[in-house]
């Protein structure tokens, strides 16, 4: 299937510094495709440079077929792009500033009136007497005026109440169940957790990690987290865990292990030979977060091979 | 045409911001009032007055728009749209002369009504205004993009604004001052407005005939506009 997005070798640099190194990764059609990064990591500069608000110091990137660099309006035609920032103009109304917006995209009227009751935006309320909600559930209605196959969305949830951030979620979930392909920068774990079919972790200008959720969490630790409570802990058990680095998550204990079928089988055996008390037992992967933790601080220059197999990084 | 949008959308957002109001109306026309107040017989400072209105007018208008629009991003909502820089530029520059030429025709009502002379050619003197106008307005777009950090913009509009008062004739004719002082004055569009509204309004000038005066504004104003639209490209 042929890439909506594509990056090669994509770099950015601002005088002496590089804000991101030569990055490269596809976007296929349909996908939302996470990209996460700390502050700083270059998240931002890659979608400015994707939908062309910054020029590209070096590298190619291609948006629904067009070169980045040289087809800028033609790129611009098929993108909506929704940045960290709910910008619109205060004093116009929902209304006014959708209609605006139809008539800079030559985009038929009709669709203003159909996008404010799809999405039960108040259409006589000036932009700037909004809640930071629907400020940006306008914003992101406002990137869907031209009809985009492919929606960059640039932290999208960043400074939202827990219903707000839920509501601009289901936003995004609907709009891919619609078919755009979408472009989503975040450092919200549980974004990351739940909307991304691939994502790719960018550190300090550079891939460093790229895959599906499950692909990622095999870069890290050792498999599998068995979490467990038991009474009494007796001297005998802990010997036992001590290979494991055990360690205290509130009332319980942690531990990272490679095969996890062999550890429970000694945990059950030493449970007969010794009679404590299971509070609790669980296994659970390691979570985007923690591949994040460890992909964007531990190995800050580092890149890390790629999950996906197949890209060229 | 993306320009007419624009146009109404920068009306509407900023016709009454406090920059706009402050330095863009509040300020020609106090400052004009005063100098009736103070000379009576204001027939010598009339193509002066009318052109600070003008000057200051235009560049309030677009330094606000801009000072606010870069600062909350909403300058790229123009820039994401598939629309070029130079129709960018040209509304900006237009919406800015629009609003310049309301404050300016105020001032000229008020001046001329002070005026003992009648207006020497009404035809030159409207040419004559909405030339300055638009050169002051292109003044203002280059200056609000080429100052790095919007916050600053409004303080070297000032920097650049009030000397041009003095080295223009605006207050002062160019006669009594010394050839390198009138050649400061050369540099700048306000200098080109003076000179040429004090030809349509009165039938003389000082230094420049409206020959030259005329097609200079317009010539300043394809430069500052072209100026604008390279200093978007470096920008972004």
């Amino acid at each position: 299937m042929k890439a909506v997005i594509e990056a090669k070798n994509l770099t950015k640099r601002y005088g002496d510094f590089t804000a991101v190194n030569g990055i490269s990764f596809e976007v296929k059609p349909g996908e939302i495709f996470g990209f996460l990064g700390p502050n700083g990591a270059g998240k931002t500069t890659t979608v400015r440079m994707l939908s062309t608000l910054t020029s590209i110091t070096e590298g190619e990137a291609y948006v629904n077929g067009h070169d980045v660099r040289r087809e800028r309006k033609a790129v611009k035609k098929t993108i909506g792009v929704v940045q960290d920032v709910s910008n619109l103009y205060d004093e116009l109304t929902v209304e006014e500033n959708l209609r605006f917006l139809a008539k800079l995209y030559d985009a038929p009227l009709e669709n203003v009136s159909r996008l404010i009751k799809d999405f039960n935006l108040p259409a006589k309320k000036k932009f700037g007497k909004l809640s930071s909600g629907y400020k940006r559930r306008t914003a992101i209605v406002a990137a869907l005026i031209h009809e985009p196959p492919v929606l960059f969305l640039d932290e999208p949830t960043v400074a939202l109440d827990v219903q707000s951030a839920n509501l601009v979620r289901n936003m995004i979930q609907l709009l891919n169940k619609e078919g755009k392909t979408i472009f989503l920068t975040t450092h919200n774990m549980t974004e990351a957790e739940t909307l991304p079919h691939r994502i790719a972790i960018i550190n300090r200008g550079k891939i460093v990690a790229i895959g599906k959720r499950n692909e990622l969490r095999k870069l890290v630790g050792k498999g599998v987290k068995v979490r467990f409570r038991v009474e009494p802990l007796s001297n005998r058990f802990l010997r036992f865990l001590e290979p494991y680095s055990p360690k205290p998550d509130g009332e319980t204990l942690v531990v990272m292990v490679e095969d996890p079928d062999t550890f429970l089988e000694e945990f059950w055996g030493l449970k007969r030979e010794l009679g404590f008390r299971v509070l609790h037992l669980s296994t659970e992967l390691p979570s985007i977060e923690e591949v994040f933790l460890q992909l964007t601080d531990s190995n800050e220059d580092g890149e890390r091979p790629c999950a996906c197999g197949g890209c060229p990084l | 045409m993306k320009v007419v949008p624009i146009i109404v959308k920068e009306l509407k957002e900023y016709m009454f911001k406090p920059g706009s109001i402050s330095w863009g109306l509040v300020f020609p026309l106090v400052f004009s009032l005063a100098f009736i107040v103070r000379f009576g017989d204001i027939d010598h400072l009339a193509p002066g007055l009318v052109s600070i209105s003008a000057l200051f007018a235009t560049t309030s208008f677009v330094a606000s728009s801009l000072i606010f629009e870069r600062r909350l991003k909403t300058f790229e909502r123009l820039l994401l749209a598939p629309i070029s820089y130079g129709e960018i530029i040209l509304a900006k520059v237009l919406v800015g002369a629009l609003f310049g030429l309301m404050v300016s025709a105020i001032t000229l009502a008020i001046v001329r009504y002070f005026m003992v002379y009648p207006v020497w050619s009404w035809p030159l003197t409207l040419l004559g205004i909405l030339l300055a106008n638009l050169a002051f307005s292109a003044l203002g777009v280059y200056i609000s993009l080429a100052v790095e950090n919007p916050i600053n913009v409004m303080t070297w509009l000032n920097v650049i604004r009030l000397p041009m008062m003095f080295t223009s004739g605006a207050i002062a004719s160019l006669t009594l001052f010394p050839k390198w002082f009138i050649a400061i004055g050369l540099i700048t569009p306000m200098t080109y407005s003076v000179e040429a509204l004090r030809y349509s309004l009165l039938g003389y000038y000082d230094v420049i005939a409206p020959l030259y005066s005329l097609p200079l504004m317009l010539f300043m104003t394809l430069l500052f506009m072209l100026l604008s639209v390279r200093s978007l490209r470096r920008m972004y």
